[in-house]
């Protein structure tokens, strides 16, 4: 009887296993992202009297404002992005490797060092600086241009995968009877607008998140008014929680936005095919076209050398800022390493759920997308509500809390990174799998983790950068002493010595580069099938 | 009486509002060699898929050894549990394991204990002559050879059923030869159970008992090659006839 209850409780479980599997998975998206979102919709009620700052205008007048600078600086990052993805994707200018790296890289760090890098540049006493310089980059044009060129390599990241990917016959059917221009502007451009809608999302979701460059550029807007009610001199909780709910409307017509763009799209985007051929040929634009490009690029690059140049000049020599680091380092990686990994690994089976078109995943993958384009602000306050209680202390005044922030706000990129790979897989290799009498745990470990290995390494290094450069969330609810690097140079920005918050900030890039030559390195080892 | 290895019942089934198998229902008896023959985008891979466990027919049922495992819309036995064997059309050889991990994973599922799970190995290797190469990646191997791997996967794990979901089709026509030639001989050795499906006459006709020709959704005729040959039901059946004697040229 014991014997034959197990069995059928075994042959239960064995049957659910994909079903449990999922939920594991679905329990940290819930705990880390949906309970704070559900947590602010039940505090309405207690935000009536906040609303009251929306009497005046000035609330509305910041949303707008925030909004617009939104959208503008989408608008300039994807003016410098579309062009660019083109010409590093599939054009024959000269090292368009390296020109893409050199573009890139500052996307892979806090937006707030970039705009370091530019006030030592062009600030006042700046290398370059004047009154007049010193006057733009502390304007909502100098926020626009440095956000623009700091997110335009999201889109042409995404514009060069994408046309990396299209089809080889569609284009060479092209360039039998058109150039290259016509070509690259009437067949591929068109192909990537799933690419371009992705970047669109989440260059805007970035943009309007972003806490660190407008305070530091004095440029008011929406999250920064969340920040100071929470944490500075206009300490008011009530009103926070306020314009927070403000928000929540623009996170439900951003994930509208996405469910209708980009969804299932996104996969065709950041896929693994690799179809170069010959690039195509720019003919006499090839030399004007080069040097817009590369100057872009250097462009790009210039804050993280000013930088460097900056920290060299102190009187206490490069290193003066160890003094100031504290542990901020290795809060930064403790919390970044396991949030990178918890996120690989629930987006390693939402992800394949999302490929393989369970239901659930997809649920999954829609709240999770909700979490992402909810300002983080939003995100932040809810958590606070959700974790600040006695009972949870060991969450909130541990790194635990930088872990659950992580893992709410970027559930997302592991998500999409999977589920892209895993759709480009044959199905009939799980199938047969399947019909063999391998269930779904056995299928998820034996054959698809290691066939897209590299897909959830890479998961785990984007998980792990976005970890590492974020700022807004982590500032609004850092334990005490464990603050991450981001926080503690952002902190020390206002007050503390420019060579040593310089210093703090090549150590960030260090940090950045080190990580991501040592993950590449490491995904380039797992075999690709 | 004696249960078909493999029964659908009045199966109806499609994808979204496309109806692909309208009251479809089929038999095969076991270590019988069944062809399902149709045109291309006719439902022959859904049939298979039906058979698999991978879809639930909307109407109708699947019984394998006379035991439902799917009936109107509800899978009543995974994929996992039915013990059957496929080999597509693609062969989904995975390609990081070896020619002997390949084989190994299906036994490793099944519980067979190692030392067993190695002489089975052994034995369905030698049989394709393939025991030299188990050491070998796919994408190491020939595509005839890749082929041998795939049958001898499904083989090796003494299926109640074997599946072929149109593996001969990228094939050219030597290769194919010699590859059916090997087929037939191989079910004929271990008595299995098969459903092929096929678009192409002359692969039916070599490796079919009975072939079964799937029009419309459903099954038209179902008899020997020279039964169909003789009074072929419905002129798609006649077409086939038709090109294949155009194919060999006047007699």
């Amino acid at each position: 009887m014991v014997e034959a209850m197990g069995r059928a409780l075994s042959t239960s479980v064995r049957r659910h296993e994909s079903l449990l599997i999922l939920a594991g998975a679905a329990i940290l998206l819930l705990a880390t992202a949906v309970l704070p979102l559900v947590r602010l919709v039940t505090e309405i009620p207690d935000a009536i009297d906040g609303f009251a700052l929306f009497r005046s205008g000035r609330a509305w007048r910041l949303l707008g404002r925030s909004i617009l600078l939104s959208g503008a600086t989408t608008m300039l990052a994807l003016c410098i992005g579309v062009p660019l993805g083109l010409i590093v994707g599939r054009m024959d200018v000269p090292g368009r490797r390296a020109l893409w790296l050199i573009h890139a890289f500052p996307m892979f760090l806090p937006p707030f060092l970039i705009a370091l890098g530019w006030f030592h540049l062009l600030g006042q006493n700046g290398f370059l600086g004047s009154e007049e310089s010193a006057s733009v980059l502390f304007s909502a044009a100098g926020l626009v241009t440095i956000l623009g060129l700091t997110f335009a390599p999201v889109v042409t990241s995404l514009v060069a995968l994408g046309v990396r990917g299209i089809d080889v016959s569609l284009e060479e059917a092209a360039r039998l009877v058109a150039g290259p221009g016509h070509v690259a502007f009437r067949i591929l451009l068109p192909a990537v607008w799933p690419a371009l809608a992705l970047a669109t999302t989440v260059v805007f979701t970035l943009t309007f998140s972003e806490l660190g460059v407008p305070m530091f550029l004095r440029v008011e807007v929406f999250p920064a008014a969340v920040f100071a009610r929470l944490g500075g001199v206009d300490y008011a909780p009530g009103e926070a929680l306020a314009l927070v709910l403000a928000l929540l409307p623009m996170a439900v017509l951003l994930f509208l936005l996405e469910r209708k763009f980009v969804s299932r799209r996104s996969f065709e985007v950041v896929g693994v095919r690799g179809t170069a051929t010959t690039p195509l040929s720019l003919g006499r634009w090839r030399t004007p076209l080069a040097a817009a490009a590369w100057a872009v690029a250097l462009a790009s690059a210039a804050p993280i050398v000013v930088l460097f140049l900056r920290a060299g000049i102190s009187s206490n020599g490069p290193f003066a800022f160890v003094d100031w680091v504290a542990g901020a380092p290795f809060n930064s990686l403790l919390a970044a390493v396991t949030a990178a990994t918890l996120l690989a690994l629930s987006g390693f089976v939402i992800g394949h759920g999302v490929a393989r078109g369970s239901r659930f995943a997809a649920v999954l993958d829609a709240l999770a997308v909700l979490a992402f384009v909810t300002p983080a602000a939003v995100l932040g306050v809810g958590l606070i509500g959700v974790w600040n209680r006695p009972q949870t202390g060991f969450v909130y005044g541990t790194a635990a809390i930088l872990v659950v922030g992580y893992c709410a706000r970027y559930a997302l990129v592991a998500i999409r990174v999977v589920a892209s790979a895993v759709s480009q897989m044959p199905v009939d290799l799980e199938r047969a799998a399947a019909a063999s009498g391998a269930g779904s745990g056995r299928r998820l470990l034996r054959i698809v983790l290691p066939l897209n290995a590299r897909s959830v390494g890479f998961a785990w290094l984007l998980g792990m950068i976005f970890c590492l450069r974020d700022l807004e969330t982590a500032v609004l609810f850092y334990p005490p002493g464990g603050e991450p690097l981001t926080v503690r140079i952002f902190t020390l920005e206002a007050n503390g010595p420019e060579p040593v918050v310089a210093g703090l900030g090549v150590l960030h890039v260090g940090i950045t580069a080190v990580v991501l030559v040592l993950g590449s390195a490491f995904i380039a080892r797992c075999t690709r099938w | 009486m004696v249960a078909p290895a493999i029964e659908l019942v009045d199966v109806h089934a499609g994808y979204c509002d496309h109806v692909v198998l309208s009251g479809l229902s089929l038999a095969i008896a076991e270590g019988e060699s069944v062809v399902l023959l149709g045109p291309s985008g006719g439902g022959k891979s859904t049939v298979v898929r039906l058979v698999l466990g991978f879809l639930a027919p909307a109407k109708g049922r699947v019984a394998i050894g006379g035991q439902t495992v799917a009936a109107d819309g509800r899978t009543l036995t995974p994929p996992e549990e039915r013990n059957l064997a496929v080999v597509f059309q693609d062969l989904a050889l995975w390609p990081h394991l070896t020619v002997h991990g390949n084989l190994a994973f299906v036994l490793e599922s099944k519980g067979v204990p190692r030392a067993d799970r190695e002489r089975r190995i052994r034995e369905a290797l030698a049989r394709v002559g393939l025991n030299d190469k188990e050491r070998r990646y796919p994408g190491e191997l020939s595509g005839g050879e890749r082929q041998r791997v795939a049958i001898s996967r499904a083989l090796v794990q003494d299926p109640r059923a074997v599946l072929l979901d149109e593996p001969l089709s990228n094939l050219d026509a030597p290769r194919k030869r010699e590859l059916m030639v090997m087929f037939r001989q191989l079910f004929e050795e271990s008595h299995s159970t098969v459903l092929h499906v096929t678009h192409d006459l002359r692969e039916a006709a070599a490796l079919g008992d009975r072939i079964a020709i799937l029009e419309n959704g459903r099954i038209v005729q179902d008899g020997s090659f020279a039964a169909l040959r003789e009074q072929p039901a419905t002129p798609f059946v006649s077409s086939l006839f038709e090109d294949l004697d155009a194919l060999r040229g006047p007699p």
